[in-house]
This record gives structure tokens, sequence and C-alpha cells, in this order.
């Protein structure tokens, strides 16, 4: 299995205060991948760095051995990287399908474009309906997507992340703010994401029922540094990750 | 169908109006048109694109010297108002590429800044612009191609079909690139620039075309005018003139296609009525301003219109 | 084109010299109204398009005060200060307050509002000639500056700049006040959890940032004419002195003033029409370089 990306000595400091630090990580493809840790351990920080939102002080990132690290994020998108946001993050204004069909325009290179209509772009409509699908909200299709329910707006959020066909996806968060039955939409979204889909999906999350059902190897942060890493069961047998949990259910 | 229909109707009116309206009417009717021009494209930046400009006046000043100039050494319309139009078009590419690689705040605060520049300029290098008196004696030259035809456009009837005919088309473009996948792009930028970058699109990029689009069209809007007017002052490209098409876009709606072209129409009615009390029609427009941001910010046809059906 | 490389006036040093010191006190004008500026958008995150305006109000009820009532100068700059800070908190409380939430293009748009309302108003109230007040007889007369007259005011005008840039930085570093301001901008949520008023404090701010402008208004009425826009024409370098300084930055505000201050006066002097231009030069280049300003971060 080949590494999909990989870190040298990744670094990204706020003054004093080192939100990532030395972080060497080689994230294989095909492997469902949760990273966890207390609440400032750094882990959105390390989303944001290696989907090009933030760029690091120090370190280089790889994708498939091509180095990205300075590279902005819609470079990155081209690439084959993609990520949802922790803070939803949709285009409100516009329709459920519209939020779809731009990222799908987007991949197939249409955006420049200024004269031919959005519906003449059959390939791309026909896509984005398919995701839509995928993400149970072709019902929702042509309301404004800031009115969709919070739940909603959660599956929209993740169909953006896809749309663009990614082959490493990251996802920050995606249980955050959701109530039980939400959590367990998404959960299932997800996991129906990466089965069917030839993604590698690197998650970020809190929900260790979550983590622990989906994931292939986890890595563990803690104060911007890489604590641990493993497979599911070597993780919870781990002595100071279970620590720093201090006897929570993992 | 029914919009399709409403179109049809509006543009026999349109057309029709010489027959039935006074000069005066008619005079009034080509200002509207030209501010409907002038406010599609300050709302393609900020309706559309999330960027707001207060420089826009600056673009028209610079369309409206150009065609001035141009009519004075060689009076073919064509000329003028094409060679209006890409001058503005160029200037506002140039000094895009300056401003819009920066947060909108500062983005507005340039934008400021550099329409009063060419303020400035067209107050001070009298060689070029004529200082503050400004281009004078600019013909309302006929229009031809060579070879072609000639049409005399001494006759303001004859000028506003010129000018009915460059808004349709203007309107017309604009309808195609809303809807179109660039248009989408422009909207992604002003819902979300973050994500918009995050799904593979150069926000920059589009930015950079959202505002020489809006040169070119409010360097079309003051193209347009010499020939009406027959003189080009500075006063054309101050804040103050910026300001227009602001606020005829916000009276009208910035969510909507129609919004800056029923802005337009309500901005020369208001102002008509106000003039007939006052002569402080600043001040009234500051107001409704504050109006408007504090209650109405979908602006008249926000009202009866609900978001989301686009029109 | 054709424009002259020097106005040759007497020896070149000494013009330049003289023309250096003319600049430092246009200098101070900028620095106060682009302070109150920067404090404002730093602490509440509004850019307020009318802050020329109340710049211009500062000028106006000082010229009223003591060009026509025949006040006391230094009583009527006090006055004219309340007067504005009166103006302030009313736009502040009424008006900005209610849309913080709001996408900042709509506070944009709010204080572009303002701006035609003031200029209007001032041309009602009035009327639209400029005035020329009166200068203060202890201000009268000359100094002789490298064998040139440099006026007494202009003098007082570098102190008084200097003076104020010194008692708002004492404000801010060590008043309780200041600490609480300070906390304000970095951590609105933090400083309302211990308590902080926030609605109140930042209509304290918008108070005293228009305050700031009232003051460069006010102090310039002596010697600049009183005339509707002529914050207009000053807002637009106080936004290119928040570009080049750091929106939010103090220090910035100050060394920027400076710049501009300077540059604008030997541009006056040595490329006439130009000025501006190479104001916007400068920004420019600041911008290219770095883009959060000398100071910003």
């Amino acid at each position: 299995m080949k590494d999909i990306i990989r870190t040298e000595s990744l670094g990204k400091y706020f003054g004093e205060m080192a939100a990532v630090h030395e972080v060497n990580l080689r994230l294989q493809e095909g492997l469902f991948t949760s990273v966890i840790g207390p609440n400032g351990a750094g882990k959105t920080t390390l989303i944001n760095l290696l989907s090009g939102y933030m760029l690091p002080d120090r370190g280089k990132i790889y994708f498939r051995e091509k180095e990205i690290t300075r590279l902005g994020p819609d470079k990155r998108v081209k690439l084959g990287i993609s990520r949802s946001f922790q803070v939803m993050n949709i285009f409100p204004r516009m329709t459920v399908f519209q939020n779809i069909l731009l990222p799908v325009l987007s991949r197939l290179n249409k955006t420049s474009s200024a004269f031919s209509s959005l519906q003449s772009q059959k390939e791309a409509v026909g896509e984005a309906e398919k995701i839509l699908g995928e993400v149970w909200l072709q019902e929702e299709k042509d309301f404004p997507a800031g009115e969709l329910s919070h739940g909603d707006q959660r599956l929209l959020e993740l169909g953006i992340a896809v749309a663009t066909n990614p082959q490493v996806c990251f996802l920050d968060e995606p249980s955050s703010g959701m109530n039980p039955i939400e959590r367990i939409k998404v959960l299932e979204l997800v996991k129906k994401l990466a089965s069917e889909r030839k993604t590698t999906f690197i998650i970020v999350e809190h929900d260790m029922d979550i983590v622990f059902s989906l994931s292939d190897w986890i890595v563990v942060m803690n104060r911007g540094e890489v604590l641990a890493e493993g497979k599911p069961g070597e993780i919870r047998e781990n002595q100071e990750v279970r620590d720093i949990y201090l006897g929570e259910e993992i | 169908m029914k919009t399709r229909l409403a179109v049809l109707i509006l543009l026999f009116l349109l057309a029709l109006l010489p027959f039935y309206a006074g000069k005066y009417a008619l005079y009034v009717a080509i200002h509207i048109l030209l501010l409907s021009i002038f406010s599609l494209g300050f709302n393609l930046l900020f309706g559309y694109t999330g960027l707001l400009s207060f420089g826009q006046a600056g673009f028209y000043a610079v369309g409206a010297y150009g065609c001035g100039k141009i009519l004075l050494a060689y009076p073919s319309l064509l000329a003028g108002i094409v060679g209006g139009v890409l001058l503005a078009g160029a200037v506002s590419l140039l000094l895009g590429i300056l401003c819009i690689r920066h947060t909108r705040i500062y983005f507005s605060m340039l934008t400021l800044s550099f329409g009063m520049m060419i303020f400035s300029l067209a107050w001070k290098w009298r060689d070029m612009t004529g200082g503050d008196d400004g281009l004078v004696g600019i013909p309302r030259a006929p229009l031809e191609v060579p070879g072609l035809f000639k049409i005399n456009m001494a006759a303001m009837e004859n000028y506003y079909y010129v000018v009915l005919g460059f808004a349709v088309l203007a309107i017309y473009l604009f309808h195609r690139i809303i809807h179109s996948p660039m248009g989408l792009a422009m909207q992604g930028i002003r819902d979300s620039e973050t994500r918009t970058a995050c799904i593979g699109i150069s926000v920059q990029k589009y930015r950079l075309v959202a505002f020489t689009i809006a040169g070119l069209y409010a360097g079309l809007a003051g193209a347009l005018l010499p020939p009406l007017e027959s003189t080009v002052t500075p006063p054309l490209a101050h804040w103050s003139h910026s300001a227009e098409p602001v606020l005829a876009t916000l009276l009208g709606g910035i969510y909507a296609f129609s919004g800056p072209i029923v802005g337009s129409v309500l901005f020369y009615l208001l102002k008509d009525i106000i003039v007939r009390f006052t002569e402080y029609w600043l001040i009234c427009l500051g107001i409704i301003v504050v109006i408007l941001v504090m209650g109405f910010r979908g602006g008249v046809v926000g009202i009866f219109v609900r978001e989301g059906s686009r029109r | 084109m054709g424009f002259p490389l020097f106005m040759i006036e007497g020896k070149d040093m000494e013009t330049l010299a003289f023309q250096g010191l003319v600049g430092l006190s246009v200098s101070m004008y900028l620095w106060l109204l682009a302070a109150g500026l920067t404090i404002v958008f730093g602490v509440l995150g509004v850019l307020n398009f009318a802050h020329g305006s109340l710049f211009m109000l500062g000028a106006y009820f000082a010229f009223t005060y003591y060009g026509l009532w025949g006040v006391n100068f230094w009583l009527a700059i006090a006055m004219s200060l309340l007067s504005v800070g009166v103006v302030g908190y009313f736009m502040e409380r009424f008006f900005l307050r209610h849309i913080y939430h709001m996408d900042h293009a709509f506070q944009l748009l709010l204080t572009f509002g303002f701006i035609l309302i003031f200029d209007d108003a001032v041309k009602m109230i009035w009327g639209g000639v400029a005035k020329i007040p009166p200068m203060p007889s202890f201000f009268e007369g000359t100094v002789s500056v490298v064998g040139r007259p440099f006026p007494v005011y202009n003098l007082f005008i570098i102190g008084a700049g200097v003076a104020v840039a010194i008692v708002v930085w004492l404000l801010f570093e060590k008043t309780w006040w200041g600490k609480m301001v300070r906390a304000s901008a970095s951590d609105r949520e933090m400083a309302s959890a211990i308590g902080i008023n926030i609605p109140r404090l930042f209509t304290g701010v918008f108070a005293f940032g228009a305050m700031l402008a009232a003051l460069g208004g006010a102090l310039g009425t002596p010697v600049r004419v009183v005339a509707p826009g002529i914050g207009s024409a000053m807002i637009i370098q106080a936004f290119i002195i928040t570009v080049i300084g750091g929106l939010g930055n103090l220090k910035g505000a100050f060394v920027g003033a400076l710049i501009v201050g300077t540059v604008s006066a030997y541009g006056i002097l040595l490329f006439p029409v130009f000025e501006l231009f190479l104001i916007f030069l400068i920004m420019a280049v600041v911008l290219m370089v770095k883009p959060q300003g000398l100071f910003g971060g």
C-alpha cells in the first residue's frame, strides 16, 4: 500500500504556542484513518495544513510523493485533495443543487465558461444529481442551502467535499454539533461514502463510536505532536493514550 | 414563460417610446438606461461576487473621457463608444490586479481611493482632460460603418435607439454570464470564499474577471454619455457619482437580477420628486441608504419576490 | 506630459527642509483622523467611512463656538469634541450597533450613507460657502525656520499631535479602561464573560474615535478652510494611512500619517499635479510587499 499523504517535520506556531510540532505522518491510501486527541491537540490545524487552508511554518507535505507544501487550497483540490469543515461552510444563498453543481463544474474544468447556460452542462448536471442522491438530498434540491436543517446542512457539507471526486478527503469533525439522530445519519453517510467511493477518508473526530467502528488506522495527537499511531485495537490498549483521555471509555 | 412575455412587452413599449413621449422624457429614459448598465456592472461585483466597490465612477469617467476624446478627433459614434469601453476595461483590469487580492474591507477602501485618484487626475491634468472645464463640444457623431451605412444622430430619437440597443445587449450578456458556470463560481465566492477555494476554484481569478466586467459596464455607461451631453467633466469620477449605482442597486434589490434596473428607474423617479422640494438631495439619498440597510436589505424587489427564486 | 522636476525657490536644501516641517504639521491632522479610524476598526471591527465627516463636524463646531460665538479658544475645542462625541454616540448606539452581526458590506454601506447625510446637513446648517475663522491671538505670527517664516500655529499643531499620541498610548497601555478595550478587541466573548459591558464599551470607543477625529478638525480651524467636503478629501488619505500602517494598529497609524503627510507635502512641492499619485504609489508598493501593512499582523 502506498503513502498517499506524507509529512516531514511539519510545524505551525502561533507566537510561542506550537499548534503542530514535528509531525511526521505517512497516511496510507485506502485506509480509513481517524485523527483523535483532546481539545487543542492540533487536529484541526493539521487538517488545515494538509488541505492548504493554512501554510506551515516548518516542514514539508507530499501528496503521492509530489511536494505540495506551499500550494494553495484550490491547486490541491485539482490534484485530488478535498475537505469538509467543522463549522458549516456551505453556500447559503445558492440552492442545494447549485451547491453540489459548482464543485462538479470545478472538477470538469467548466467554470471558465461564461456564455453557456448551466442547464446545457449535461455531464455536470447528471453527476450533481447522482451525488445529491448519494447524500439523500434530492427532495431539497431547489431550496436555498441556508434554509436547510442543521443536520441536512452537514449532509450537504459532506456532499460538497466528495463532489470533486477526490482521492483523499479530510473530514473535520463531521458529527460536530449534531443531535443523536443526526449523528447516526452522518455516520451512515460517512460509512456509505467510504465503502462506495475510491476515496481515502481521513477524519478528525471526538465521537469514539464513529472512530472505532470505521477506522482502519488511528493517529493520536496531543499538544501538537503525534502521540501514537496504530490499528484501533493497539490504540485502545495503549496506556499513554488512555492516560490523556483520563479513564474515559475508549 | 411569463417572464419572457413581460420582457417582450416591456421591450415593445420601450421601442415605441419616442412615439408617445416628449423630448425630456426621452432624455430621462436614456439616463435611466445608462444608470441601469452602470448598476448591473456594479451588482455583478457586489450582489454576485460579494465585492463592494465605491470607485466604479472612475471607470465610468474613463469611458466618458475616452469616448469624448475619440469623438473630438474622429467623429464616428461606434469608434468613440467601443474605444471608451475598451479603455475603461483596460484600466479596470490594471487596477483590479492591485485591488482584488485583498480582504473585502481593504478592497472597498482601495476602490474608493482609486476612484478619487482618477477624479484628481481628471481635474488636474489640464492638457489631457481639460481640467475642471472638462471636454466640451463633443459631437453626437453619426453611427457609421464605413462602406455600409451612416445614420445621422442629430435627432434625440435616433440616439435613444442606439442607447437602447446597447442596453439590451448589455442586459442580455449579463443574463448569460449570471446563468453560466462562471456566474455560479462568482456566487460561490460571494457565499464563501474559503469553500470556493476548497473546491478547486481560484478566487483571485474570478474576482478579477468580475471586476473587469464591472469596469467594462461602467465604461459603456460612461461612453454613451458624451454624445448625449456634449461635455465631460471631472465630477463624473467623484465618489458621489459612485454612490449612484450603489444606491440604485440597493434600492432595487441586490439579490435580484432585475434589481439594478428597477432601482435605476426608482432612482430617477425619486430624484425628480425630491429635487422639486429641496436642493439638498444628497441628504435624502443618505437617509434612504440608511433606511434600506437598517430594514430593507433586499430592496424593493426583495419586498415582492421571495428569496431563492431569482428573476 | 512635461512637468518640472524641481521648482526652485531659493536654495534646494532649505526649501526641502522647510517643506518637511510643513509635511510634519499636515501629518498631525492626518494622524488624529487615522487614529480614530483605526481604533474603531481594531475594537469594533467596523470601518467607518464617515469618519472624515466627523473630522469636518469637529471643524464646523469649533468654528461656530470660537469663530461665531466668541468662546475662548480652548473651551471651544473642548465643546466641539463633546458635540461630535454626542454625534458619534447616536451613530453607534442607534444605527451601527444593530448591524454588527451582518455582512461587513452593510456596515460600509451604512457609514457611506452617513457621509451623504453629513455632507448635506453641513450645507443646510452652515451654508455651502467656505468659512475662514480667525487665528487666536496667542498663536499669531511666525517663527523663522531656515530663513523662512513658519507659522507659530503649525508648531503648536506638531506639539499637540505628538502630545495626543503620547496620551492615547498611555490611555491604552496603562489605564483600566484601556486594558478593557484591548481585551474586548482581541476576544469579545471572553471579555463579556468576565463582566465587561461590551455594548457600552463599544459605544464609548466609537465616541472616543469620533472625538479624536473632531480634535483634528477643530485644531485645524484657524489655519485651514472650513468647508463641506474637507472630511471626504482627507478620508482617502486616512484610508491610505491605515492600509500602510495596518488596520487596527495605532503605531502604524502614526508612522503612516508621518509618511503620507511628508510625501504629500513634498509631492505638492515637486510634482504638483501628481502628488496624490505619489501617495498611491507608496501604498501600492507597501501592499505588494506587505499586504497587511507595515505593522499589521
